[in-house]
C-alpha cells in the first residue's frame, strides 16, 4: 500500500481545510466575482409566482433590410453575457457596436449590420407556470453612423 | 475523544483506493478536457474575435494578473490545451502535464467567464484537475492501494457534494424559502426549455413540486457520505438522472460536474481494453503468448470452460478491495 508521509497528511488536511472555508465564505458573503469560490447561484434569483420572464436577445438588421439573429454563434457572445450588461446597453445603445463589429469579424462574407437592437420578449406567468401570452419589448438600438 | 474523531476523520479523507480508480479517471477527466475545448464548452474560443473592452476580468484574473485574451492568446491556450491534456490522458507524467494542464485550463475558465456570466459547473472539476497532480503514479488495472490517490479522489467528492449543498444555501441567500414556490424554473424553460419541457410547464404544481424536490435533494446531498456502498451508487445514480433530466427539458448538460460525479464510482472495474482483448480471444481471434497485461485471463488448451472455476478465481483477483495486498500468483494449471 502506498501510504503518505506524516507531512503529506498534515499538508493535504490543511488544503482540505483552507479551501473549504474559502468556499464556506463564498457562499455566505462572496459574489460571481470571486470564482471558483463563489456562491453555487444557478437558477438562485428571486421570481415571484406571478412574474413575467424576461427573454432578452440581439437582432440586427444589414444593409440588404433582412432581420438577422445575433446568437452566440454569429457574435461570440452568450445571451447572459449581453443580458448581464442590458442596463449599461439601454444608457448608452452605442455600447452595441462591438456587437456588430463582433458580428463582421466572425462573418466576413455577410452583408454589414446597419442596426442593433436589444428586445425583451416578455413572457405571461401565472401561478409560477408559462400562459403561453408574450409581448416584446425593444429596450436599446444602435444605428450605424 | 475529539482526538478519535479528528483521526477518523483524517482517515476517511485519506482512505485508500486502487491505482487503477486514479488511472482511470485521470484518462476520463484529461480526455474531458479535450471534449470540453471543442464539443461541450466551444463558446469560450471566439472571446477571442471580441474586443478586449468586453473583458471584465474577475478577481483572479486582476490579482495575478492575467493577460487580455487577444485573439492570439486565445489560439494558443487552446491549442497547447488541447494537445497537453491528451498528453496528461495517457498518465505519463502526472505532476508535470497536471500542474500544466490545471494552469492552462484555469486561464481558460478565467477567459471563458470574464465576459459577464460565470458558471457554476465547474468547482468540482476544477478541483479534480488540481489534485490529480498530487496522486501519484498509476497504471491502469493495478490493484495496489494508494492513499494519495485516495484525498485526490475523496476531496473530488466533497467537491461535488458542496456544489449540491452550498447551491441549497445560494437559492435561499437570494430567493429566500418562496424559492420553492416562485417562478425560477418556469423562466428557465420559457428561455431554453425544449419541447418535451414545454409539454410539462403549463400543468399546475408541477414546476413547484420539482422546485421543492431540488431543494429538498441539495440539501440532504452530504448523506451520501454516510450511506454504503449500493445506496451510495443508488445516491450517484439519482445525482446522474436529475442532470440528464434537466438536459431533457432545458438543454443544461453540467458535464463537467457530471465527470467529477465519477469519482464516486469504482472506475478501476471498468476495462474497456481488456474486454474488447476478451471478445476477440474468445472469438478465436489469434492470442500473443506476451501480449497481455498482468492480471489478465489467457485461455490455454486444457483450461477450464468460460465461467469455471479458474476463470472465477482471476476475476476476483481483479475486483479485491482497498486494503488487499497482492500476493504471489498462483502457479499456472
Amino acid at each position: 500500500m502506498d501510504t503518505l508521509s506524516p507531512t503529506g497528511r498534515r499538508l493535504r488536511v490543511a488544503i482540505t481545510l483552507l479551501a473549504a472555508a474559502l468556499l464556506l465564505a463564498g457562499t455566505a458573503w462572496g459574489s460571481d466575482d470571486d470564482f471558483p469560490f463563489g456562491p453555487f447561484r444557478m437558477y438562485a434569483g428571486v421570481n415571484g409566482p406571478n412574474e413575467d420572464a424576461p427573454d432578452p436577445r440581439v437582432d440586427g438588421t444589414d444593409t440588404t433590410g433582412a432581420v438577422v439573429a445575433l446568437t452566440e454563434r454569429s457574435s461570440g457572445l452568450r445571451r447572459a453575457e449581453i443580458e448581464a450588461h442590458q442596463a449599461e446597453y439601454e444608457a448608452d445603445p452605442a455600447l452595441l457596436a462591438p456587437v456588430a463589429e463582433a458580428y463582421r469579424t466572425r462573418n466576413p462574407g455577410a452583408p454589414k449590420l446597419v442596426e442593433v437592437r436589444l428586445v425583451v420578449r416578455w413572457h405571461e406567468i401565472r401561478s409560477s407556470r408559462p400562459t403561453g401570452r408574450y409581448r416584446d419589448e425593444t429596450v436599446a438600438t444602435w444605428r450605424a453612423p | 475523544m475529539a482526538g478519535t474523531v479528528s483521526a477518523r476523520l483524517v482517515a476517511w479523507l485519506t482512505e485508500a483506493v486502487p491505482r487503477g480508480r486514479v488511472a482511470a479517471f485521470r484518462t476520463v477527466v484529461y480526455l474531458f478536457v479535450a471534449l470540453d475545448l471543442v464539443v461541450f464548452t466551444p463558446w469560450v474560443r471566439p472571446h477571442g474575435d471580441l474586443s478586449t473592452d468586453l473583458y471584465h476580468p474577475l478577481l483572479i484574473g486582476r490579482i495575478l494578473p492575467l493577460p487580455a485574451p487577444t485573439k492570439p492568446l486565445v489560439e494558443i491556450v487552446f491549442w497547447l490545451l488541447l494537445v497537453l491534456s491528451l498528453a496528461a490522458a495517457s498518465g505519463r507524467a502526472p505532476r508535470a502535464l497536471g500542474w500544466t494542464v490545471f494552469a492552462l485550463y484555469f486561464e481558460w475558465m478565467v477567459i471563458a467567464m470574464s465576459y459577464g456570466k460565470v458558471d457554476h459547473d465547474r468547482f468540482a472539476f476544477l478541483v479534480a484537475l488540481a489534485v490529480l497532480p498530487t496522486a501519484g503514479r498509476a497504471r491502469h488495472g493495478d490493484p495496489t492501494p494508494t492513499q494519495r490517490g485516495g484525498w485526490a479522489l475523496r476531496v473530488t467528492q466533497i467537491a461535488v457534494v458542496a456544489t449540491y449543498f452550498l447551491a441549497s444555501w445560494a437559492k435561499l441567500r437570494y430567493g429566500g424559502p418562496g424559492w420553492m414556490t416562485g417562478s425560477v424554473l418556469a423562466r428557465a424553460i420559457l428561455r431554453r426549455g425544449t419541447d418535451l419541457a414545454d409539454l410539462i410547464a403549463p400543468i399546475p404544481f408541477v414546476l413547484i413540486a420539482a422546485q421543492v424536490g431540488i431543494m429538498t435533494f441539495e440539501l440532504l446531498s452530504p448523506l451520501i457520505f454516510v450511506l454504503k456502498s449500493r445506496a451510495r451508487y443508488l445516491a450517484v445514480a439519482f445525482f446522474y438522472s436529475f442532470h440528464w433530466l434537466t438536459i431533457a427539458l432545458i438543454t443544461i448538460s453540467f458535464a463537467p460536474h457530471q465527470v467529477a460525479l465519477l469519482s464516486f464510482l469504482p472506475l478501476e472495474k471498468v476495462r474497456p481494453l481488456l474486454w474488447v482483448r476478451g471478445k476477440a480471444s474468445a472469438l478465436g481471434l489469434g492470442q500473443r503468448a506476451g501480449g497481455r497485461t498482468p492480471g489478465e485471463p489467457v485461455p490455454v488448451p486444457g483450461d477450464p470452460a468460460v465461467g469455471g472455476p479458474g476463470e472465477r478465481e482471476h476475476r476476483a483477483a481483479l475486483q479485491q478491495p482497498a486494503d488487499w495486498a497482492p500476493r504471489p500468483a498462483a502457479a499456472p494449471e
